[in-house]
C-alpha cells in the first residue's frame, strides 16, 4: 500500500501519476479521455500505467465531470423551492447587462424552467428570526408535481435561510421523505453566505448535477475496488483542497474547477519545496493561459466566482471557495487576425486540437502561436509530442505569409509580431493578479506548466520583473502532481454582520468555535481525528457605508485583540485600495474558517547527482528573438541533465511535452529537484 | 511606428480602464456606486478625445469629452502638474448635480500627454429632498450643491475649502466624502499606469497609439454606416409628463444616412419643460453614440473616432439640450428617450442590431428616511429593471436594465433588508400585465413590493412610460406600463413621476415595469412556445387562443384545432 495514485481527466487526456512513498519515484501515463465513460479513461491510464491497485494506498481524482454536465445542459430535471414572492429570482439574476451596445443582448438561461419553480409561503428575517411560521402543506403540491413530471433534483433555497436554515431543514426532510429517489439540496448547506440570487444559482447547479456525480463517482469507486483497490479515495475541489468521494457525492459542485484549481496548487508545492512560499502561477495550454497567484504558500480562495463570465456575458455565480484564477484566450492554438478596422489580433479565438495549429498539418490554415514558434526556431519540428507529430513548417510559413503581407514585413518577422502580441496579452492576466491587486512581482517567482508555459515564461518573467522562473518536473502533468501534493480541506463560511465596536475578541473567537466545532463533526465524519487538523482564520470586513468586503487572515493565538484586528484590515485595505479610513467604523461580514489535514503529503525527495554524461547538449538551431536578432541557440535533452548543471541564455531545454527557452543575459540552472530556474537578466533602472 | 506596439499598448490603455473601474466600485460608499456600478472611467487625449473606457453606464461614457472640454477650455494655459478638477455641470457635459466627474491631467515632464476622468453618483449632495433629486423640482438650485469645474488638488495638495463646502452642503458628508476618495483613487492610479506606458515605450508611441484608436474606430464606424441604405428615417414618441404636468411632451427625430456618414436631427422636438426630465447635449450626445454604437459594431472598444462620422442637430432649449437653469435631475429620463427615439427611427433597417420597444425608463424610486436601530438617515436609490422588446428571431428577455444604464447590477433583496428598514414581500415577473404578444413576445416587466418598517420614511420617483406603450414591430403588439403604487390601511395611490410623499409605517410601495413590444403577428408564433408560456405560467389558456390562435388540451398542443382556428383568423383578417 505504498503507492499514491493522482488521475486528471482533461478534455483530451486522463493524466496519471504515480508516486512510491517507499522508493520516491514518480512515474506518469497518459490515455485518450473517454467522455462517454470517464471512468474507463481512468481504468485505461491505470493498464498504461501499469500500477497494481492493491498496492495503492490513496488515490486523488481530479474530474470535469460537473463543469461538463453544466457547459453542455446535460444535468438532470431539477426544480427549485422558493419563499413565496420569489420564484422568479433565479431567472431575473441581477438583471445587467456587460455587452453595454448590444441591444440584442441575451440574459444567462436559467438552469430550472419557471413550471418547476415552486413556492412556499414562509418567512424569516435578517436576523433569523421567524416572521411566518413554513406551511408544510404548501409542499404538496411540489410533491406531486415533481412526481408526475419526474423530477430528479431538487434546490430548496429560502431568504435569510444563511441566518436561519430551519425552515430549508424542514422543508428538505419533507421533501425527502415524501419522494425519496429524488436528489435534494438545501441551499444553507451548500453555502451560508447572503445574496439571495448568488445562492439560488449555486443550490440549483449543486442538485442539476449531483446525481451524475453520484452515479460517476459510484462507479469509478466500483472499478477501482474491482481492480484491488482497498486505499483511500479523495477527489480535488476548487478550494484548493481534497474531500472523500462521500463527501464530493453530496456537494459535486465544490469541485466545478478540480483540475486548473490542482495545478494552482502544484505551482504552491515548488514554492515552498524550493523555500520560495511566493508564486505567480502560469499555465499555458492550447486555448487559454491561467494564471494565479500564491501569497505565503496560500493561493488566494474567494467565493465570488462566476462560471462562463466573460467581458461580454454575466456567466452563473457559484457561491462557494474557488482558488481565484485569472483566464485568457491566450495558448497555442490561438489565431492571428486582423479585425475589421485592420487592427492586429491574437486571440481569442484558437484553432484548438482539431484542426489545430497550421503546421499540424491537420487542415489548419489560420497562423497561430504555435506556428509563430515553430517558425521563430523555438520548437523542433520533429521533436514535438517526443516526435509523436511532425510539424509541417511550411505549411506554418504559408499561414503566416497572411500576417507578414498585412504588416508589410518577411514572415520571419510576422511570427515575431505574433509572439510578441500574445506575450503582452499574457502580461496583462499575470499583472491582473499581480500588480493590480496591490503585489509587487519582485517578490515572487513565476513557475510555468502546461504544454506552453515554458515556452513563453522566460520572456514573461522578464517583463514582469519576478525573482526567477521555474519550469517544474513534467509539466504536461501537473494538475495531477498537483493533487497529489494537496491537502484533505474544508472551508466553511458564515455571514454574520457587526461592527468591530460591538465585538470583543472572545465574540469572535465564539464565532469560529462554532464554525471550528462544524469543521471537526465533517472531518471525524470522514475518520479524521481533530487533533490531526490545522486551522486557519479568515474575517472579510469593510468600512462602515461600503458593500464590498476585503479578507484578512488572522492569527487566534491568544495575543490578537480587536484593535490589532482593526489595524490588520486597515493595512489590508490600503494595500488593494491605496487608502485607509482611520476614523471610519469597520464591520466583520463574513467569518471563514479553513481546516486542514496536512500529514498526508508525499516529500518530494533529491535526486542522485548523475555524472555530466557529455550528452547533454543536443545540437543548435538558430532562433529568431526579434530586437535581439536571430541567434544560435544550442540545445539540451532535459532528460540528460542532472543537478547543478547550469548554462547561460540563450539556451532551449527540450522535452517531450514541452520546451523551455531561455533568453540572451538570462541564466538556467538545475536544481537539486530536477527543476530548471531561470534567472532574469539584471533590469536598467526604470524599465 | 510597428502596429504590435501598438497593439500592446492599447491592450495596457483597456487594463488601465478597467482597473480605475474595480478600485472606484470597492471603496465607494454610496450602495448605488458599489452595488449597482452606476459609475465610469475613462481615459481622453490631451485634446479630450476618449481612447479608451471601462464597460459602466452607456450615458456616462458619451460625456467624457464634453466634460474634459468644460476644463481644457477655462482653464487654458493655466493646466499644472498635480492638478485634480472636479464637475458636476449638467451644461457642460455633465449629467445631472448627482453624477460628479474627477478629472486628472496626466503629465510627462511638463508635456501634457492625457486625461483620466471618473464619473460616479454620488448618493447624496443636497438641495430640496434627501438623495438631491427631486422629481418635481423646478430649478437646478433645488438639485443640490454646483461644482463648476472645480480645481480639487492644486500641486499635489487637496484644497481643504472645496472639501469643506461638499461636507457643509450634503445630508450625508461621510458618505459623499467617501465616494469623492474612492474616484481621487481611480484617476491616480491610471496617471500611474500611463507614466508606467510612457517610461516604457515613450510619449511619441502612447500619442501614436492614441491617434491609431480613433482612426480605427473611424474607419471601423464608416464601414457599417455605409451598410446601411442611404434615407432619411423619422421617428416620433411621448414622453409621459415631466413631474409638474402630466401631459404628454412630443419628441421627434430624423436620421439622413447619406453614404458613410449619418446626420440625426432632433428639430422638432418640444421645448424644455419645467420639471426635471430634461437633458442637457452632454447627455443628449451620449444617449444618440450609444444607438450609434449598438448598429455599427458593439463590441468593439468605444472611443471618440467612432463618432466622427456622425453629425448630432438639435437647437438650444429643447427638453434634450436644456439650458441653466432649468433641472436636470432626472435627465435619464430625457436622455433614455434620445436612445428609444434613434432605436425606433433605426429598428427596421437593423434587424440584426434593434429589437422591438422596451420598458425604456430606469424607473428609479427613492426610499429615504431614518433607521429606527440607528437614528440615522437612510437613502435607498434604485434603478428597477424591466421588459425588452423581441427581436427578428428571439423573444424579448425580462427584467433586464434599461438601455442607459449598461453593467448595472440590481440589488439583493437579502443586502436590502440587512441595510434599511425595509422588507421586501415580493420580487417577481409582472405576469399580471403582460408583454407585447408576436411572432416573438416582449420581455416581462417586474414587480417589487417593499414594505416600510420605520414611521419616518418617504418615497419619490420618477417613471416613465406609463401612459405610451413600448412600440411593437412588423405587427408585434405594444407592450405594457410602468408605474408606482402605494398602499396604506385606508388608500391605495398609482403614479408614475411621484414626488416625495411621506410613508406611514406598515405602508407597501409598489414598483411595477412594463413588457417589451412584440415582434411580428402573434399567429405566426411557433405553438410549442405558446405551450411553453402556458406552463410556465405566463399566459392562460384563454390568451393561448385569443391572442396566438393556439388550442391547447390538457398541457398539450391541439395541432389540428390550432390550424384551424390561425386559417380562420387569417383569412377574417385578410377579409
Amino acid at each position: 500500500m505504498s503507492l499514491r495514485l493522482a488521475a486528471d481527466i482533461g478534455g483530451t487526456f486522463t493524466d496519471l501519476v504515480v508516486f512510491d512513498e517507499v522508493s520516491g519515484d514518480i512515474d506518469v501515463a497518459k490515455a485518450l479521455t473517454t467522455p462517454r465513460a470517464f471512468a474507463d479513461g481512468v481504468m485505461d491510464t491505470i493498464a498504461v500505467g501499469e500500477v497494481s491497485l492493491a498496492d495503492v494506498g490513496y488515490v486523488v481524482h481530479g474530474t470535469t465531470i460537473v463543469i461538463n454536465a453544466i457547459t453542455e445542459r446535460k444535468g438532470v430535471r431539477t426544480a427549485l423551492v422558493t419563499t413565496a414572492g420569489f420564484r422568479d429570482v433565479l431567472e431575473i439574476g441581477r438583471g445587467n447587462r456587460p455587452d453595454l451596445y448590444n441591444m440584442r443582448f441575451e440574459k444567462p438561461r436559467p438552469f430550472v424552467p419557471r413550471r418547476w419553480r415552486f413556492e412556499v409561503r414562509e418567512r424569516i428575517d435578517r436576523d433569523g428570526q421567524v416572521l411566518r411560521p413554513l406551511r408544510p402543506e404548501d409542499l404538496d403540491a411540489v410533491v406531486a408535481r415533481c412526481r408526475r413530471d419526474e423530477i430528479q433534483a431538487i434546490a430548496i433555497c429560502l431568504l435569510h435561510a444563511y441566518a436561519n436554515p430551519a425552515h430549508e431543514d424542514a422543508c428538505a426532510a419533507y421533501l425527502q421523505r415524501h419522494l425519496p429517489d429524488v436528489a435534494i439540496s438545501a441551499s444553507h448547506d451548500i453555502t451560508r453566505e447572503w445574496r439571495e440570487y448568488e445562492r439560488s444559482s449555486t443550490t440549483v447547479l449543486n442538485a442539476y448535477v449531483q446525481p451524475i456525480a453520484d452515479t460517476y463517482l459510484g462507479q469509478l469507486e466500483a472499478a477501482l475496488g474491482q481492480g484491488g483497490l482497498r486505499g483511500e479515495l479523495h477527489v480535488m475541489q476548487s478550494n484548493g483542497g481534497t474531500t472523500p468521494f462521500s463527501a464530493a457525492r453530496h456537494r459535486p459542485i465544490y469541485l466545478i474547477e478540480s483540475g486548473p484549481v490542482a495545478g494552482v496548487m502544484g505551482a504552491a508545492m515548488v514554492g515552498q519545496l524550493i523555500e520560495q512560499p511566493n508564486v505567480i502561477s502560469m499555465d499555458i495550454g492550447g486555448t487559454t493561459a491561467k494564471c494565479s497567484l500564491i501569497e505565503d504558500g496560500h493561493p488566494k480562495v474567494s467565493t465570488e466566482y462566476k462560471l462562463f463570465k466573460t467581458r461580454l456575458f454575466p456567466g452563473y455565480p457559484i457561491q462557494v471557495p474557488v482558488v481565484d484564477i485569472v483566464e485568457i484566450g491566450a495558448g497555442g492554438g490561438s489565431i492571428a487576425r486582423f479585425d475589421d478596422g485592420g487592427a492586429f489580433k491574437v486571440g481569442p479565438a484558437s484553432a484548438g486540437a482539431d484542426p489545430g495549429p497550421a503546421s499540424y498539418g491537420r487542415g489548419g490554415t489560420e497562423p497561430t502561436v504555435t506556428d509563430a514558434k515553430l517558425l521563430t526556431g523555438v520548437i523542433n519540428p520533429d521533436y514535438f509530442l517526443g516526435g509523436r507529430l511532425s510539424l509541417d513548417v511550411e505549411a506554418a510559413r504559408r499561414a503566416m505569409q497572411k500576417v507578414a503581407d498585412r504588416l508589410r514585413v518577411t514572415v520571419d518577422d510576422a511570427a515575431v509580431a505574433v509572439i510578441r502580441l500574445v506575450d503582452a496579452n499574457m502580461i496583462n492576466a499575470l499583472k491582473l493578479v499581480s500588480v493590480q491587486r496591490g503585489y509587487d512581482p519582485r517578490d515572487f517567482i513565476l513557475v510555468a506548466s502546461g504544454g506552453g508555459g515554458a515556452m513563453h515564461a522566460a520572456a514573461l518573467g522578464q517583463e514582469l520583473g519576478v525573482r526567477e522562473v521555474v519550469v517544474p518536473n513534467y509539466p504536461g502533468y501537473f494538475s495531477a502532481l498537483g493533487m497529489l501534493m494537496t491537502e484533505q480541506r474544508v472551508d466553511l463560511v458564515r455571514t454574520q454582520l457587526n461592527r468591530t465596536s460591538e465585538l470583543s475578541i472572545a465574540d469572535v473567537v465564539h464565532a469560529f468555535t462554532a464554525l471550528r466545532e462544524e469543521v471537526e463533526a465533517q472531518f471525524r465524519h470522514d475518520g479524521v481525528a481533530p487533533s490531526h487538523l490545522l486551522f486557519r482564520y479568515g474575517l472579510d470586513a469593510r468600512y462602515h457605508g461600503q458593500d464590498h468586503t476585503v479578507s484578512i487572515a488572522l492569527d487566534l493565538n491568544g495575543t490578537t485583540t480587536m484593535t490589532s484586528l482593526e489595524q490588520l484590515f486597515h493595512t489590508a485595505h490600503k494595500k488593494l485600495y491605496t487608502f485607509e479610513l482611520a476614523q471610519t467604523p469597520i464591520e466583520v461580514v463574513n467569518y471563514r474558517l479553513t481546516g486542514l489535514y496536512a500529514s498526508r503529503r508525499p516529500e518530494i525527495r533529491r535526486l542522485q547527482a548523475k555524472h555530466a554524461s557529455g550528452s547533454e547538449r543536443k545540437g543548435s538551431r538558430p532562433v529568431n528573438f526579434g530586437d535581439a536578432g536571430v541567434l544560435a541557440v544550442p540545445v539540451y535533452e532535459r532528460e540528460a541533465l542532472a543537478p547543478g548543471f547550469h548554462c547561460n541564455g540563450p539556451a532551449i531545454v527540450e522535452e517531450p511535452s514541452s520546451t523551455t527557452l531561455i533568453y540572451p543575459g538570462q541564466r538556467m540552472e538545475v536544481d537539486p529537484y530536477g527543476q530548471l530556474r531561470i534567472h532574469m537578466r539584471a533590469q536598467a533602472a526604470g524599465a | 511606428m510597428d502596429p504590435v506596439t501598438v497593439e500592446i499598448i492599447k491592450g495596457k490603455l483597456l487594463a488601465t480602464a478597467d482597473e480605475m473601474g474595480i478600485i472606484l466600485a470597492r471603496t465607494s460608499m454610496s450602495p448605488v456606486i458599489y452595488e449597482v456600478l452606476d459609475f465610469a472611467c475613462g481615459i481622453t487625449d490631451a485634446d479630450a478625445q476618449l481612447v479608451a473606457q471601462t464597460n459602466g453606464i452607456t450615458l456616462f461614457t458619451g460625456t467624457f469629452a464634453m466634460q474634459v472640454q468644460s476644463i481644457l477650455r477655462k482653464y487654458a494655459g493655466r493646466i499644472a502638474p498635480g492638478d485634480v478638477y472636479m464637475t458636476n455641470d449638467p451644461y457642460a457635459g455633465g449629467t445631472h448635480t448627482a453624477d460628479i466627474a474627477l478629472i486628472k491631467p496626466v503629465f510627462v515632464g511638463n508635456q501634457l500627454i492625457a486625461f483620466a476622468i471618473a464619473v460616479a453618483h454620488w448618493s447624496e449632495v443636497g438641495g430640496k429632498v434627501p438623495g438631491s433629486l427631486s422629481p418635481d423640482a423646478t430649478e437646478i438650485f433645488q438639485e443640490g450643491v454646483q461644482f463648476p469645474q472645480l480645481r480639487l488638488f492644486r500641486g499635489g495638495e487637496l484644497v481643504d475649502e472645496v472639501v469643506d463646502i461638499i461636507a457643509a452642503n450634503v445630508r450625508l458628508p461621510k458618505m459623499s466624502l467617501g465616494d469623492l476618495n474612492a474616484e481621487i483613487a481611480a484617476v491616480r492610479i491610471a496617471d500611474a499606469r500611463l507614466q508606467e506606458i510612457c517610461a516604457r515605450y515613450g510619449v511619441g508611441a502612447l500619442r501614436h497609439t492614441f491617434t491609431d484608436i480613433l482612426d480605427h474606430g473611424e474607419r471601423t464606424s464608416r464601414k457599417a454606416i455605409a451598410e446601411i441604405p442611404d434615407g432619411v428615417y423619422a421617428a416620433d414618441d411621448y414622453i409621459d409628463g415631466d413631474g409638474i404636468s402630466g401631459a404628454q411632451i412630443p419628441i421627434h427625430v430624423s436620421v439622413t444616412v447619406a453614404g458613410d456618414e449619418m446626420t440625426i436631427d432632433f428639430t422638432g422636438t418640444s421645448p424644455s419643460v419645467a420639471g426635471p426630465i430634461n437633458c442637457a447635449r452632454g447627455a443628449l450626445m451620449s444617449a444618440t453614440k450609444t444607438i450609434f454604437k449598438a448598429i455599427t459594431d458593439p463590441q468593439a472598444p468605444s472611443n471618440e473616432g467612432w463618432f466622427r462620422p456622425l453629425r448630432i442637430v438639435i437647437p438650444d432649449n429643447t427638453v434634450f439640450s436644456a439650458t441653466k437653469p432649468t433641472p436636470t435631475g432626472w435627465y435619464y429620463e430625457g436622455s433614455a428617450y434620445v436612445s428609444e427615439l434613434v432605436w425606433k427611427a433605426l429598428a427596421p433597417l437593423a434587424p440584426h442590431r434593434l429589437t422591438a420597444g422596451s420598458y425604456v425608463s430606469l424607473c428609479a424610486s427613492y426610499i429615504v428616511g431614518t433607521d429606527p436601530r440607528t437614528n440615522e438617515l437612510f437613502v435607498h436609490i434604485e434603478p428597477h429593471n424591466g421588459g425588452w422588446g423581441a427581436g427578428v428571431d428571439k423573444d424579448g428577455e425580462s427584467g433586464l436594465i434599461a438601455t442607459t444604464d449598461g453593467d448595472t447590477y440590481n440589488y439583493p433583496v437579502e443586502l436590502v433588508e440587512g441595510k434599511f428598514p425595509l422588507r421586501v414581500e415580493r420580487y417577481s415577473f409582472n405576469v399580471e400585465d403582460g408583454v407585447g404578444a408576436g411572432r416573438f413576445r416582449g420581455g416581462y416587466g417586474l414587480v417589487r413590493e417593499y414594505r416600510i418598517l420605520t414611521g419616518r420614511a418617504g418615497t419619490y420617483a420618477s417613471i416613465g412610460r406609463s401612459i405610451e406603450r413600448p412600440w411593437g414591430v412588423a405587427g408585434g403588439r405594444p407592450g405594457t406600463v410602468n408605474y408606482m403604487e402605494i398602499t396604506t390601511d385606508e388608500q391605495q395611490y398609482r403614479g408614475a413621476r411621484v414626488p416625495h410623499t411621506p410613508l406611514a409605517e406598515g405602508s407597501l410601495v409598489r414598483i411595477v415595469t412594463g413588457g417589451g413590444g412584440g415582434y411580428g403577428s402573434p399567429l405566426d408564433r411557433d405553438p410549442g412556445r405558446v405551450l411553453d408560456d402556458v406552463l410556465d405560467g405566463l399566459i392562460t389558456l384563454e390568451q393561448a387562443c385569443t391572442v396566438y390562435g393556439v388550442i391547447i388540451r390538457e398541457e398539450a398542443l391541439d395541432r389540428d384545432a390550432t390550424q384551424r382556428e390561425r386559417t380562420q383568423r387569417s383569412q377574417g383578417a385578410a377579409r
